[in-house]
């Protein structure tokens, strides 16, 4: 019968536990046994441009660690599965990092969907988490060993864009505000600093619609936008749809004050590609490559060396920076116990790239939002006033 | 008959017994996974397979009886391990209800339609805030620790795939099978043998829709955050065909076959070697077992011997 | 409410773009009218000739439609060889049309990644100098460059067209495909008109990827989405119609377009989608097949 199929498939399985087990007996011992850092990131499929991105920030911490001595004087290995951006595989990865590899400390995943589908996970295992999360449901849900060190929240993402606003004077700023957010995680999280800031600087919302993705076209939702004299737009989305709705207000010749972008523009791919069209566009980030918070130096200089980017992109300083956390974790700590890195990491400040962070009882730094704007191709930092590189370009020029 | 029957329990008490060794949680998790795709493609092979009405929207079913049992937990505090029976029901319920028009368009407008079902109950969660949207829906953690409760859920679904495989062997060797099978081979001549062909159709239909939801019911809980993206994923309805199809949706053995090996494989593939490559690898397999194997590896074995 | 321009407007934007789906989606329904084989690949195969018209823009400033002159060989010979080599053993299968999906979403996958390996998966735009210039008629605003790939959709599919009902070649197609015995008796030989097919097939799923990439940015894992209009213009226009595929492209486009003027955007997919669920049970093989 289909006995020898049966028998087969029997050997393959006994080979695939075989295999898993053995990888796990590594037989180094003593102080020189490194210390394995494990997780997932997207490295093929739809997340796997950005995916890539905080690989490579997770390896220029490593490279580092191990070029001064290692961490608690033991070098550090990195593990890092490709969850092909499906959350499920995330979370299966990460209990064979955590349960097999029998890694010491765990990596961060990508996107938030990823990241919160973890996070419940390691809670149960008592593991520290560092992440970019995601955003602020999933940190309210009582997990105490996630830290989002920096995170990405959507609530936060255009704080800095009104803090800058009210700077404007109040008969220059915008009057009449369209919002078209993408209908995901992040979109609908970025609502929440808008709504608040469009009272606060007491502009009037006149359209307010959500998206889903893949967007066909953007050409209707400007149009509307250009009939009800929308003078502020935001334009919430990732990068296919964001150059959609750029391109759309360039050919529909709609030019408003000015143009606020999700996370579209944080990819170098947006003044790469898009060029000088990319211009003048707002959007909020939790990290650049000009705040002058020490080490960025470094970041910048490995993105030209290696990768030939002159402007790290945003997810590189962000695998850096969520080691940089981890890492004084652990040395604070003095050990790789997960419930003393955790106990340390809630009652000290952290020295990142991206700031100064201390964080609270739901693993958060204090509500923070550099405000950025693409000018002449470069990524300027506008806000906080203290760390600005650039001044704002405002109102947008006509397009020519 | 006797014989693979004992073989049967004796694979089934091995896996049964194996949490008591206390592995490492994340072979509970595997194996889970691959329960749990096991579930789906052999209920999947019931209309698929059986009756050869290929439906590519099987993960709507799944993502149904997820979100269900997760409100009846949110707002009722019905366990899921309960809720997973009124979350299957509701995922037959939905298969009657778009069954019977559906279940009237052949070969790939079947396939297509069934497709286009499961985006519109994609987009209509993400656009419904009552199920949390497109935000997602986060459930309270099981109250034990790790171990144990990666057990639980790992017997939960033992349990379903042997009362699933045994279904559908029921199923294959019964008049219903029988009238399914004539449907796939004919369905005009099916007719004319007095086959009530629409009823076996949707009688089926529903069956292979009922697993999926109790499925998605519990798995809900396990996974503990429900989001469209992650249990609408289309991929896992596109994963579901390939691998009754890769095994032979003919017989019951051919969706264990192929759900097992290809879930093995996979994870193989992704731990060893490095990504882009790996897909590389898992792309040329289907394309090698369907060249060599057209009709599935289990028909391709069985004519092997008998020749 | 609106006044009647953006309207105008929607239904214009609406239709290049649909035009332009109508090309991308043509040699999807040929290939599955004639040969029974749903090439889950055609997507792929247009995001490699988006590639190709990508970097003959960026690195030799080749306009991207005069870069069709190099990758519409290219695809059609590759279309040849893949249907000698890969269709052709599973024609013996019994059920052609799954076994084709199952083989050419192997390919899709391996296509996919290969890309990856060779050009990463960095977003890419079609940037030329007229990318966003724009035409004026009155109040209503044409893009230069939607404009410029509605033209090469309507000049494919006016090819496609052309070839299957002006040369023995294609009528040779047609036939097959409408008789597939009958046409055996006649003495045409049924797999070298089916490798035509496909090769000619590939070679518009080309030109509709490089007219995409006009509208859309790309990088590989982008043709799972571009895969999903594949479907619905052959649905709506009817399996192996190449008149229905151009009428139903625009009227996806026009759909899209009308309906983003007076719905929430957020409800546009869901009713694309149930109005084809409505088409396919009311009249399942399209609007347009008599």
């Amino acid at each position: 019968m289909k006995k020898k199929l049966f028998i087969g498939v029997l050997v393959l399985f006994t080979c695939f536990f075989l295999s898993l087990y053995a990888g796990q007996q590594s037989p180094v011992h003593g102080a020189q046994k490194p210390i394995v850092i494990g997780g997932s990131l997207p490295l093929t499929g739809t997340y796997s441009a950005t995916g890539k991105w905080v690989e490579r920030g997770y390896q220029l911490w490593a490279e580092e660690i191990n070029g001064k001595g290692g961490l608690l004087g033991r070098p550090v290995k990195l593990i890092i599965y490709d969850d092909k951006s499906d959350a499920k595989e995330a979370v299966s990865l990460i209990e064979k990092v955590i349960t097999v590899d029998k890694a010491d400390l765990l990596l961060g995943g990508y996107p938030g969907t990823a990241c919160t589908a973890v996070m419940p996970v390691v809670e149960k295992y008592k593991m520290v988490y560092v992440s970019m999360g995601g955003h602020m449901v999933s940190f309210s849900q009582g997990y105490t060993y996630s830290f989002g060190g920096p995170p990405l929240m959507g609530e936060w993402w255009f704080v800095g864009f009104f803090e800058w606003m009210k700077t404007v004077p109040a008969d220059q700023r915008p009057k009449r505000v369209a919002i078209f957010t993408m209908n995901n995680p992040i979109g609908v999280s970025f609502m929440d600093s808008i709504y608040k800031g469009c009272k606060e600087t007491g502009m009037e919302i006149v359209i307010d619609e959500k998206y889903n993705l893949p967007l066909t076209t953007a050409d209707t939702m400007i149009m509307k936008a250009k009939q009800m004299k929308a003078d502020l737009l935001f334009a919430s989305g990732m990068f296919p749809d964001g150059v959609m709705t750029i391109r759309a207000c360039k050919a529909l010749d709609y030019s408003p004050k000015a143009i606020a972008q999700g996370i579209g523009s944080v990819i170098p791919e947006w003044t790469k590609e898009l060029g000088k069209d990319g211009d003048y566009v707002f959007s909020g980030t939790s990290w650049h490559y000009k705040l002058k918070y020490p080490g960025n130096d470094k970041v910048i200089k490995a993105a030209k060396d290696k990768y030939k980017e002159d402007e790290p992109p945003l997810y590189f300083g962000f695998g850096y920076a969520w080691m940089q956390t981890l890492q004084q974790g652990v040395e604070g700590a003095k050990t790789l116990d997960q419930t003393k890195i955790r106990d340390w990491l809630r009652s000290h400040e952290v020295k990142t790239i991206a700031g100064n962070f201390k964080f609270d009882s739901k693993g958060l730094p204090k509500p923070f939002a550099y405000l950025t704007q693409v000018i002449d191709g470069n990524v300027e930092l506008i806000w906080p006033p203290e760390m600005r590189t650039h001044a704002a370009v405002y109102p947008k020029p006509p397009w020519k | 008959m006797g014989k693979k029957s004992s073989f049967f329990l004796i694979g089934l008490a091995l896996l049964a017994i194996f949490p008591l060794i206390r592995p490492p949680a994340y072979f509970l998790s595997f194996l889970f996974k691959m329960f749990l795709f096991i579930i789906l493609a052999e209920s999947w092979t019931l209309i698929g397979g059986f009756a050869g009405y290929l439906s590519f929207g099987h993960v709507a079913f799944f993502g149904i009886g997820a979100y269900t049992s997760s409100v009846l937990f949110q707002h009722f505090s019905l366990s899921p391990f309960i809720g997973a029976l009124p979350a299957g029901g509701v995922a037959a319920l939905v298969a009657l209800i778009i069954g019977y028009p559906c279940l009237r368009l052949k070969g790939p407008y079947f396939a297509v339609i069934t497709l286009c079902f499961a985006f519109v109950v994609d987009l209509i969660v993400k656009n419904w805030a009552f199920l949390g949207g497109s935000e997602g829906i986060h459930l309270k953690l099981v109250q034990m620790d790790i171990q144990s409760s990666r057990s639980i859920f790992y017997e939960i679904f033992l349990g379903l795939v042997a009362v699933t495989l045994l279904y559908v062997r029921r199923v294959q060797h019964s008049k219903f099978g029988m009238g399914l099978a004539s449907i796939r081979e004919d369905e005009e001549v099916a007719q004319t043998l007095t086959i009530n062909t629409a009823a076996v159709k949707i009688k089926a239909f529903i069956m292979s829709a009922f697993f999926p939801g109790v499925a998605g019911g519990i798995y809900a809980y396990y996974i503990s955050y429900i989001h469209p993206d992650i249990v609408f994923d289309i991929n896992i309805s596109i994963l579901i065909v390939l691998m009754a199809v890769f095994g032979g949706g003919k017989s019951w053995a051919g969706p264990l076959l192929g759900a097992a090996l290809l879930t093995v494989v996979n994870e193989l593939l992704s731990l060893f070697v490095r990504p882009e490559i790996a897909r590389v690898i898992y792309g040329a397999m289907f394309m090698g077992v369907i060249i060599f194997m057209p009709d599935g590896m289990v028909a391709f074995f069985s004519r092997r011997r008998r020749a | 409410m609106f006044n009647t321009a953006v309207v105008i407007q929607s239904i214009v934007s609406g239709l290049l773009m649909g035009g332009i789906f109508a090309l991308f989606g043509v040699g999807f329904s040929l290939t599955w009218g004639v040969m029974k084989v749903i090439n889950i690949a055609h997507a792929a195969f247009g995001i490699l000739a988006a590639y190709i018209a990508y970097w003959g823009l960026v690195l030799y400033g080749v306009d991207p439609i005069l870069s069709l002159i190099v990758s519409l060989p290219v695809l059609f010979f590759a279309g040849l060889l893949i249907h000698r080599f890969l269709i052709q053993p599973i024609t013996r299968s019994k059920d052609i049309v799954v076994a084709s999906m199952i083989l050419t979403f192997g390919l899709a996958i391996i296509l996919e990644n290969l890309m990856l390996v060779a050009w990463t998966s960095d977003e890419r735009l079609i940037t030329t100098s007229y990318s966003s210039k724009a035409i004026f008629i009155g109040e209503i605003i044409i893009r230069v460059s939607s404009l410029l790939a509605f033209c090469v959709s309507i000049l494919g599919i006016a090819a496609i067209y052309l070839f299957l009902h002006k040369t023995r070649t294609g009528k040779a197609v047609r036939a097959t495909w409408q008789d597939p015995e009958g046409a055996a008796l006649q003495g045409i030989k049924l797999t070298r008109v089916s490798m035509i097919a496909f090769g000619l097939a590939l070679a518009s799923a080309g030109a509709g990827g490089v007219a995409m990439a006009y509208m859309y940015s790309f990088n590989p894992p982008a043709h799972n989405l571009w895969l999903i209009y594949l479907f619905l213009v052959v649905i709506v226009g009817g399996v192996g119609s190449i008149i229905g595929s151009a009428l139903a492209g625009l009227i996806i486009g026009l759909i899209t377009g009308l309906s983003g003027a007076f719905f929430p955007q957020q409800w546009i997919n869901v009713l694309l989608f149930g109005l084809l669920i409505v088409i396919l049970l009311i009249k399942p093989e399209g609007l347009f097949k008599s």
